[in-house]
Formats: structure tokens, sequence, C-alpha cells
């Protein structure tokens, strides 16, 4: 009995001793562990300009830095590399003052050349260009050290934008690459807050931080750490068994999944991105070209059911004018009394579909007079399982007021091929997004970039133009005057909810969870400095040079 | 003439799926990207609107000097890199569960014939049956959140640690096997039983044969016949299924290496085909097809040794 016993006690303490200190071990962890792109094996490209956006995450956003960067949840432009702009010239001329004191990883002195270079190569290498700038530059220049000169072809305000959230790369570098399009630029030389690599295998790299980064002090992490995770039911594994801490993946009833199992530690923020996800409506059918009918389907969709059933419950309804959370700031004081055809009412629905002429019959179904029944299908990607169930809610919904909507899904590449060519009725989807709701209602009602049917259009996807937005369109790309662009959106706003183009359906969430057990200072709706999602490139940023250890 | 048709069909059959890449990338930004970048995209890629036959020609040309060209979905990366990254553990992992399933197996239904009606041949057959039954995608995953979520004893994917660096250390190999091991043992699971009856089928029709009854009589130990009179031949069809098998290895285990997070080329066909990467696409099907081609001339070869009718 005793001579069995002691080794029983020796092994159980020796085991307790082991567990101990490896418990002591992990509270303190060296390096932040991220999952932002699905892959199975990494491959070494950290070109920022790549325009694949093939670049491993976060070159343009970590390695290199833009000079403003959009913080969603605030709605405003941050200076980064640059401090400060200005329009003159009657908005053809944008200047920027650039940071002082900035160094690139490699001890050499970033300056406003390394800016202008940056455009410049843009030019000369035009596959390079994927924000079209020099469409509208005409010329950019570095006046000084600190300070370049955009010059613009004709008045484009909204350029800002791109310009502003262009990576900038060292010229001192990059003017030796002789085809910067097919560089895969192994050994990044950046300004951002993490640029070296300390180890890069197909199944694992790290990045380790910038120690001579701009801002003293930050950032307060040693490295981030990649590991590959082909789907995301292999990244809730690894969240649930604590070898990940920051992910942006889309996670079924997380209440549940994730945060019931350690309810400290386990966190997860689903902010609203201000974008909204429609039900799109191929106005080139000809039943949903009648504006009545777009507006009755939209009606009959009950889109409390469909965020609950479809979405379990991550987001809300949409707004009516198609922007919403922190977009509401858009929203025209009085678009509410206008139209309200994003709430569910039955009445309203059956009203508008008498009125196009389309009667219900006996059983149930409706249709007009020549005989054409109310039946359309509804097209999504095969596997997006949230917007499946959605677009059954939806087909449900419609049932109830005689339309007859059959939901079908196709594979992504058949499926955006049916979309950009206008083969659909209808479909769900997602729209144009920006810093201000300029980009929504241009791909939603220009016609620059409408295409007919068959032939491939890359935005405006339910071929709808309108001529008075037209000319809204070009007002609003030559004022820099913030009271006449919120004019010019408000004005938009009321044509975009009087024609219904698309239809709104909820409001996109971005998707992101972290846990908090060695990693503190996320982003979260109590300290909502920047979104906690990872997948709002170069948005990052504010959340890499925050993060601290526990 | 086999690999031409085969390069052939490699080539238009993904030209028929509809949609283009450089419209499929601009798709994935989901409206992030301003419309005007989908044109700098076909030009990068050099996308072309040059009728087919036309590239149809190039492409043999650079095929024969073995230029697979670069990949789009891992632009600017070439598809010989990416696909020689991914190939060895695809054989290291499906290979050798394959070859382990492929001799088990044998072994197996060897045996099991040989002692047939006996308590093996009984439990064996259904049990194994049973199990390849399953759905592989539901059994991996249980076998992965039992054994490797809730009991820790394997890792929960990849194919090696965080802590060790690839390369020919103890460390690493002791790892690498470590990762393999759960992956690899769902796989055999799966195909054992498959190998081990048709072993099993084809070995008990041989032993009823007068040759072996012959045998039996002049008295050889039954080791003997076991092996070298029945097994012999009973093997041959198997390792035509062997031959086929170890070509399809090479179009990996789509299934095992999604669920097992794992490196190989089954993972890197689905992504070129959803990102409609032609490059890439065309490279996988190449090796796949040679691999295919070179597995069916070993099988000939180890039947002309095997079974001496053949040798004439």
């Amino acid at each position: 009995m005793i001579f069995t016993k002691i080794p029983f006690f020796t092994t159980v303490s020796f085991f307790l001793f082991i567990g101990c200190g490896k418990n002591k071990e992990i509270n303190k962890r060296d390096g932040l562990t991220v999952y932002q792109e699905a892959q199975i094996s990494w491959v070494r490209n950290f070109n920022p300009l790549s325009p694949a956006g093939s670049a491993r995450w976060p070159t343009s956003g970590g390695i290199y830095e833009p000079l403003f960067i959009y913080n969603s949840m605030s709605g405003e432009f941050v200076p980064w590399l640059a401090l400060d702009y200005e329009w003159e010239n009657g908005n053809k001329v944008l200047n920027m003052s650039i940071r002082k004191g900035v160094k690139w990883s490699d001890g050499k002195l970033f300056s406003a050349e390394d800016v202008a270079f940056t455009f410049n190569i843009k030019r000369k290498h035009r596959a390079l260009d994927t924000r079209d700038s020099w469409g509208y530059l005409n010329e950019v220049v570095a006046k000084s050290d600190t300070s370049v000169r955009f010059e613009f072809k004709r008045v484009f305000v909204p350029g800002f934008d791109a310009i502003a959230t262009q990576s900038i790369i060292p010229k001192h570098i990059w003017n030796k690459i002789e085809d910067p399009v097919k560089f895969a630029n192994p050994n990044p030389v950046g300004t951002g807050p993490f640029t070296e690599i300390i180890r890069f295998d197909n199944q694992l790299w790290e990045l380790g931080k910038n120690s001579d980064y701009w801002q003293k002090g930050k950032p307060h992490i040693n490295k981030l750490i990649f590991p590959t995770f082909p789907s995301n039911e292999q990244v809730t594994l690894a969240l649930l068994s604590g070898s990940l801490d920051w992910a942006g993946a889309f996670i079924p009833a997380v209440e549940r999944v994730f945060v019931s199992k350690n309810t400290e530690n386990h966190k997860y923020w689903f902010p609203l991105t201000g974008h909204t996800t429609f039900l799109h409506t191929n106005t080139k059918d000809p039943i949903l070209n009648d504006v009545r009918i777009r507006k009755a389907i939209s009606y009959a969709i009950d889109r409390e059911l469909v965020v609950k059933v479809g979405m379990y419950d991550y987001t809300e309804p949409a707004h009516v004018s198609g922007v919403s959370g922190p977009m509401s700031k858009w929203h025209s004081p009085h678009i509410n009394q206008k139209e309200d055809w994003t709430i569910y009412n039955l009445e309203k629905a059956n009203q508008l579909l008498n009125d196009a002429g389309f009667y219900q019959k006996k059983s149930g179904q409706r249709s007009n007079e020549s005989g054409q029944a109310l039946e359309f299908d509804i097209i999504i990607v095969s596997g997006w399982s949230d917007w499946i169930r959605s677009a059954q809610v939806v087909s449900q919904n419609l049932k109830k007021v005689g339309i007859k909507a059959n939901v079908k899904t196709y594979d992504f590449g058949a499926w955006i091929s049916r979309m950009q060519k206008g083969e659909f009725q209808l479909a769900i989807g997602w729209a144009e997004k920006g810093a201000t709701p300029f980009p929504l209602y241009k791909g939603m009602m220009s016609s620059e970039y409408l295409q007919p049917i068959g032939v491939t259009a890359d935005v405006n996807w339910h071929r709808f133009s309108l001529a008075a937005a037209d000319s809204l369109f070009r007002k609003y790309e030559r004022t820099s005057d913030q009271t006449e662009i919120k004019e010019i959106i408000y004005e938009l706003q009321n044509l975009f909810v009087e024609h219904a183009p698309s239809i709104p359906l909820f409001a996109e969430p971005a998707w992101a969870e972290c846990n908090t057990k060695y990693f503190t200072n996320f982003p979260s709706a109590e300290n909502p400095y920047a979104t906690l999602s990872p997948n709002y490139s170069p948005e990052q940023l504010f959340v890499l040079v925050n993060v601290q250890n526990r | 003439m086999a690999a031409w048709a085969a390069l052939t069909l490699n080539f238009f059959i993904p030209r028929l799926m509809p949609g283009d890449p450089a419209a499929i990338i601009f798709a994935r930004f989901r409206g992030k990207l301003k419309p005007e970048a989908i044109q700098a995209l076909r030009e990068t890629f050099g996308l072309t609107n040059e009728p087919l036959l036309g590239q149809y020609w190039s492409y043999l040309k650079s095929m024969l000097i073995g230029d697979l060209g670069i990949s789009i979905a891992y632009f600017p990366e070439p598809v010989t890199n990416i696909i020689s990254s991914a190939l060895l553990w695809t054989i290291f992992l499906a290979g050798v569960s394959l070859i382990i399933s492929f001799s088990i197996g044998t072994l197996l239904g060897t045996f099991i014939a040989w002692n047939r009606g006996g308590k093996l041949d009984s439990i064996l057959p259904p049990v194994l049956a049973f199990i390849g039954a399953f759905p592989y995608f539901w059994l991996a995953m249980v076998a992965l959140y039992i054994f490797g979520f809730e009991l820790s004893w394997f890792p929960l994917g990849h194919a090696y640690g965080e802590n060790v660096t690839p390369g020919f250390n103890i460390s690493f190999i002791l790892s690498a096997l470590h990762h393999a091991a759960l992956p690899a043992l769902t796989m055999i699971l799966v195909s054992l039983g498959g190998w081990m009856l048709s072993m099993r089928n084809i070995m008990i029709t041989t032993l009823g044969t007068d040759y072996i009854s012959f045998a039996h009589a002049k008295g050889l130990p039954s080791l003997q016949i076991m092996l070298r009179y029945a097994a012999r031949n009973a093997i041959l069809p198997n390792f035509t299924g062997f031959g086929m098998a170890l070509g399809f290895v090479l179009s990996g285990a789509l299934l095992t290496e999604i669920i097992f997070s794992y490196p190989g080329q089954g993972y890197l066909l689905l992504q070129a085909v959803r990102a409609q990467d032609f490059p890439l696409m065309q490279g996988l099907f190449m090796t796949i097809t040679f691999a295919v081609l070179a597995a069916n001339w070993l099988v000939d070869i180890a039947i002309l040794i095997f079974d001496p009718r053949t040798r004439k």
C-alpha cells in the first residue's frame, strides 16, 4: 500500500508543480495574436500599393501609414503623417502640411518628398493607381520638407478621402525598384508602429515593433503574431482556447458560444459602421421598374424579424436613408416625416400593390390584368448563411402580401457576375462605402456607372440613374464648404427616399472579438476610440498603438 | 497524348466559369474600393481581350518550359512557389496516411480472410464500415473537439507548433508529427474499412481456388500459403486502387486541411477556384494530372513485378 501511494503523490505534486510554473509563464504574453485574413499558408508580401490587395495585414495601416485616418466611430479624419490641410484656388489646389520628426524604420528621415513620390509612382505605373487619383490630379510636388501641394485637373473635393488615406512609401527604397507592381517587398521599411519581420513561415509569422516609432512610448506591445486560420470555425475554437487575442470574425450566437465561457475576458463588440446591407432591386426589370412595387416590397418586410432570425440580433433595421449608426449625423432633419417605407406596414404594401395594378387572386398570389404574376428570385452567395436566412425571412414576409420570392444561391463568382451584369431581380448585397454618404448615393443614382443589362457594371448593379442626382453629384464634387456639403447630402437623401432605387435592409455591423486576459485597452462600447474590427484598414492603427499588456 | 488532353482541358474549363478575376477581387472589398480601381486591376493581371486561341498557344508554350505564371489571388507570387510550399505538406500528410491505411487495411483484410468466420472477421468489417459511413467532416470535427479542444491531447490545428523553426531539427520533426497525428488518424480511420473489405473479398475468392487447395495438399506452411500464394494474387486489384488513390493524394484532402488548418493543396485549389485564379488552377491541375499519370505508370510496373502473367 505505502509503496504505491508514495509514487502516486510524487507524480501528482510533480504535475501540480509543472502546472503552477506553466500558469505563471502564461500570465504574461509577449505577442498579440491576431486573426484578420482567412489563409492556410502565408505568402510573403508587404507591398502596400499592390493593387490585388494581396499584401499581408496590417501592411497598409501598421507597417505603412497614411496621411490621415478616418475614424468610423467619430466620423472624422484624424491627422496622422500629415498635420493639416487646406483647399485654395477655388478648390483646385490642396495643400498639406506634413509631420516633422517621423523616421523610417531604417533610420532615414521621413519628409514631404516621400509623400510626393508615393503619388508620382502611381502616375508612372497606372496599375498601382487603384483609386484613380490621376483621373483628377494634375501634379503633386513637395514644396518643402513639411509641405505638399496637390494640384487638380478639375475641381474634385471628394478626392481628398483617397489622398488622405494613401499609405506612404519611402522614396529612397522604392525609386530603385524596377517593377513596383510585381514587387512583393519582402523586407518592408515603413513609418508604422510595427515594422520588423521577426519570422516568416508558411504557418505563422511575427511582426515586431518599431522601437523608434514617432509616437514616443508607443506601441506598448512587443510584437504581433499571425497564425493561419482557414475559416471562422477554427478562429472560434482558437478564441475559446485562449490562443487568439484579437479577431475580426463573424461568430453565430456570440454571447452563448464565446462570452458565456469566460464573461470576464471574452469580449466582443459589433458596432454599426453606418453603412447598410441592401435588398437590391433590378430597376430594369419590367415589374421592379415601378417604384410602387419597390416600396411595397419594402413595406412588407418585417425587418425586426430579419434582424432577429437572420442576423442573431447583432444589428438593427435599416434607416430609410440607407445610412445609420455613426452616419446618422447626415440624416436630413425632415427625412422621417417624408417617407417611412422601411417601417413594416402590410396595409400600405397592399395598397401600393393594388395601385400598381396587381390584385390578389384566390390562391393568394398577386398578378395584373395581363396575367403577369408577382414572382421574383432573390439571389444570394451560397454558404453566406446569415444572408440566406435573412432572404428566407424576406421571402416569407412577401408571401403575406401575395408576392412569391424564391431564394436561390450561387457560388460567389457566379453571383458577382450576375450582379455586375444585371442578371438578377432581387439580391442581398452591399453598397458603396465612404467617409460621407456621398459614395453610397453616387453608386445608387449616378448615370456615370450605369451600364446596360449584360455589360459588367462594377457598381450600380440595380441600374438606376436620375438626372437631378447627377447635377447634385457635380455640385458636391466642387465644394469644400461644410454647410453646402450637408445641404447636398440632404437633397440626395430626399431623392433616394422618393425613388427607392434599392431597398435598405439592415445596418451593417463590424465583426470583432478580443480576449482581455493578457492585453487591455481594446476599444469597446464604453471606450469607443475606434472600431474594434481589424477589417477596416487603416483604422486598426488606433488599436495597434493603444493596446497594452495587462 | 493524355498529358496534352489534360493540359487543354485545364486551360478551357476554368475559363468557362462566369465572372473574371479582377471583378472578383474588386468585389471582395465590398464597396470599400472605388469603381475606378477595376481598370488598374485588369492591367495588373494582364487580363487581355486577346482571343482565347492566342492565349491558349502562349499558355502551351509557357507550360512546356515549366513556367506556370504568376498567381492572381496571391499576386505577385509565382505559382510554382505557392504549389511547392503546399505540395510537401500534402505528400506528407495525405501520402503517409494513405500508405498506412493501405498497408494496415490490406494486412487486416488478408488476415481476417484467412481466419474467415473468426472473431475479428465478425467484428472488424461492420465496425469499420460503420465508421467509414460517417460524413468525414463530422468525424474530423468531433475528433478535433474531443481530442484537441476538450482533452488537449493534440494541437487545434496547423502543421507545426509556434515555438519551433522549420528545418531539419528534432523539435520541428516531433512537432510536425504531433500535429499530423490527429488529421492522419481521422483519414486512416475512414479509409481503412474500404481497403480491408476489398482485400478480404478478393482474398476469400482466391482462397477457394484449386491451386490453394493444391498448396495445402502439398503441405506447405500456412503462412507461406497465406502471403505468397493467396495474398500475392489477391492484392493486384487493390494495387490498382492504391495507384489511383496515390495520384489523387496531390489534389489534397480539402476537408482535412480546412478542419485542421493544414497548409496543403486542397485548400489552395479551393482558393484558386474562388478567386478565379487561372494560373494557380492550371498549375494545380497540372501537378495532379501528372501525379495521376505517374502513379498509373508505377502501378503498371508494380503489377508487372507481382503478376508474372503480364510479363509476356
